[in-house]
């Protein structure tokens, strides 16, 4: 087992940079979850902890040892890819044992190692099984198994769910949670999908464009975004962002008006000392935090232009009539439907300000 | 997808002419060399043998030199193919794979000498050999068809490499498997297909290489196939019964290897491998 630091790690591709200086500590046996955007370097980062990629800058530490030019067989990891990149033409068995073979383990170590593994996952009546004969959950196991007969200090997971099917990866998710319960090994996971960061997580790293936007754990990301991106990427529906003006500003309250989207004012907790009277803002609202328009001190109004019911739940999609989208859930199914005029009372409670740059206020 | 009728017909028209137009050449050396050789030279071809005789084979075997060409030809075609595989897979991977100046440029070049006739670099070539005291030895032809195959032979390789996911070569690097061990246990298993259309072309190419053999070759014991044959035609008179034994015979050797390697044409090798 190991902690892993990364300090001021850089990555170029030519004269592109890919990774801008990243900074982060993760504590031995943390579960840690890389999310973004596609393109905002989250693999990267994963490859160059593995040393799949070189570090152009920067230093990495794993379990207090710098490997940042060291080769990826002796960096104390195991990964497991997101195409599980098993050997084909090998038994699950060989497959398994293949790192331990490399590393000139005695055989009836490797047998024991495999087995033990294999009990774990259970694979154990697949071991003489070649991957073609195997479900795509029991290839992603057999990957699995690959990296946890080496014992590493860190598993890396690059996006390992992502090519099994809905009912899979829900199945698989509770896995790779047991196992990290069972082993306490750090993990370190890269996902574009937020449920798995949500779930596993026990901190999340945000990356956009080869930096990190914010880190810390699945809740305080939701409930305490740093700023509009990270706002808009945790939680699903995605927050909805209502331009609107700072009307008068108290201690640590603003109230805000949308006089376009039909708000006339809406009194928002803020961070820090609030914005000047007359700053231009944006308004975050998630979709879950409306409350009923009758009750609500407020309330936005637009025309409702689809409705997706999801059974127990239903999300009205509705044009403001400033021209901005938003989101809205609602626990009835037939409280909206497409093409009526609705008024959305947001929760102020739970309501975020944001600056033009996106920043929190 | 289902053919219509129409469609079925044609393409199973076109497949018979194809048949038809490789198998009749064939037909015609392989049943000419058990016919009498008075029905062979007959004014009327017959399709279907109406004669049966083995005395062309029997002359073949015991009475010309065929044996020894057939060693011969076996002898260079079998190192020429080893060494083109041995060569082509190392260099292949280094050129999918590696990053080093003037990779791109090197593998161009490459192709572009087997752009060149053979004939072009027959003379310099007989000068270098005739100064090292290659000529009238097998080494030189297989140093030759050698040389003549590997360009192609590293292009079709690479082709093949690049089929191999690249995660399967990085799960095997994580895993502590050095360069060799990557390319002998993980890579040559997973396209012994390409392996095996390399062989199986720098099989061919030697085995019919006419060019070099005929000039670097001096010696009558030392002929390969082709060109021990070039004797059988003499100027007033062609043994055709014997012609046609011994090229009847020469296939044997071809035929047999597509048989030996043609298990490994299978597709789907890194099946289960990703995804």
């Amino acid at each position: 087992m190991a902690g892993l630091s990364l300090n001021s790690v850089k990555k170029r591709f030519g004269e592109t940079e890919v990774i801008r200086g990243v900074d982060l500590d993760v504590k031995d046996g943390e579960f840690v979850v890389f999310v973004g955007p596609s393109g905002c370097g989250k693999s990267t980062l994963l490859r160059m902890i593995a040393g799949l990629e070189t570090t152009s800058e920067g230093r990495i530490e794993i379990g207090g040892r710098d490997v940042t030019g060291e080769d990826p067989a002796r960096r104390g990891i195991a990964m497991v890819f997101q195409t599980y990149a098993l050997y084909p033409h090998m038994t699950v068995a060989t497959n398994m044992g293949f790192p331990l073979e490399m590393a000139k383990r005695p055989k009836d170590e490797i047998e024991r190692k495999v087995r033990e593994a294999a009990k774990i996952l259970h694979l154990e009546q697949y071991l003489e099984r070649k991957p073609r004969e195997l479900s795509g959950g029991q290839r992603q196991r057999v990957a699995i198994g690959r990296a946890i007969v080496r014992q590493p200090g860190v598993f890396l997971f690059d996006e390992p769910l992502s090519n099994l099917d809905a009912e899979l990866r829900v199945q698989m998710r509770i896995e790779i949670a047991r196992l990290h319960q069972d082993l306490g090994t750090t993990m370190v996971y890269v996902t574009h999908d937020q449920v798995e960061a949500m779930t596993l997580a026990d901190k999340i790293v945000v990356l956009r464009a080869g930096r990190i936007e914010q880190v810390g754990a699945p809740l305080e990301l939701y409930e305490n975004p740093d700023n509009a991106f990270v706002a808009g990427f945790i939680g699903s529906p995605r927050m909805n962002f209502v331009p609107a003006t700072v009307k008068s500003a108290q201690r640590d309250t603003a109230v805000v008006s949308a006089p376009g989207a039909g708000l006339p004012e809406l009194a928002v907790t803020t961070r820090g000392a609030p914005p000047k009277v007359g700053t231009e803002v944006s308004l975050g609202i998630r979709p879950e935090h409306f409350v009923a328009a009758s009750g609500a001190t407020a309330a936005l109004a637009g025309k409702v232009t689809l409705v997706e019911r999801l059974g127990g739940v239903a999300y009205a999609h509705a044009q403001l009539d400033d021209g901005s989208a938003i989101t809205v859930e609602s626990r009835d199914a037939h409280e909206f439907s497409a093409g009526m005029m609705g008024r959305f009372g947001p929760d102020p409670r739970r309501a975020y300000l944001f600056d033009t740059e996106g920043n929190r206020i | 997808m289902k053919r219509s009728w129409r469609q079925a017909t044609a393409l199973l028209g076109g497949l018979a002419a194809t048949a038809l137009i490789i198998g009749l050449p064939f037909w015609w050396v392989v049943t000419g060399s058990i016919k009498l050789p008075r029905e062979i030279i007959q004014r009327q071809p017959t399709m279907i043998p109406h004669s049966f005789t083995t005395q062309h084979f029997e002359k073949l075997l015991q009475a010309s030199d065929f044996p020894i060409y057939l060693l011969n030809s076996l002898v260079v075609a079998l190192f020429s193919t080893a060494f083109t595989v041995l060569l082509a897979l190392p260099a292949a991977y280094a050129f999918f794979r590696m990053e080093f100046p003037g990779r791109n440029t090197l593998y161009r070049t490459i192709l572009l000498a087997y752009a060149f006739p053979g004939v072009v670099v027959l003379i310099p070539l007989y000068g270098l050999f005739a100064r090292v005291g290659l000529i009238d030895s097998p080494v030189a032809l297989v140093i030759v068809n050698v040389a003549l195959a590997l360009p192609f032979s590293i292009w079709m390789m690479r082709s093949f490499l690049a089929t191999i996911p690249r995660e399967i070569e990085e799960a095997a690097v994580v895993d502590g498997a050095p360069t060799t061990t990557i390319l002998v246990r993980i890579l040559m298993p997973l396209i012994a297909p390409g392996i095996a259309s390399v062989a199986i072309f720098a099989f061919i190419s030697s085995w019919t290489e006419y060019l070099f053999a005929s000039v670097l070759i001096v010696s009558d014991a030392k002929r390969t196939i082709p060109v021990g044959f070039a004797g059988i035609i003499g100027q007033y008179q062609i043994d055709w019964g014997l012609l046609l034994a011994g090229a009847t015979a020469a296939i044997v050797p071809v035929v047999a290897l597509f048989a030996l390697v043609g298990r490994w044409f299978v597709s789907g090798l890194t099946e289960g491998a990703v995804k």
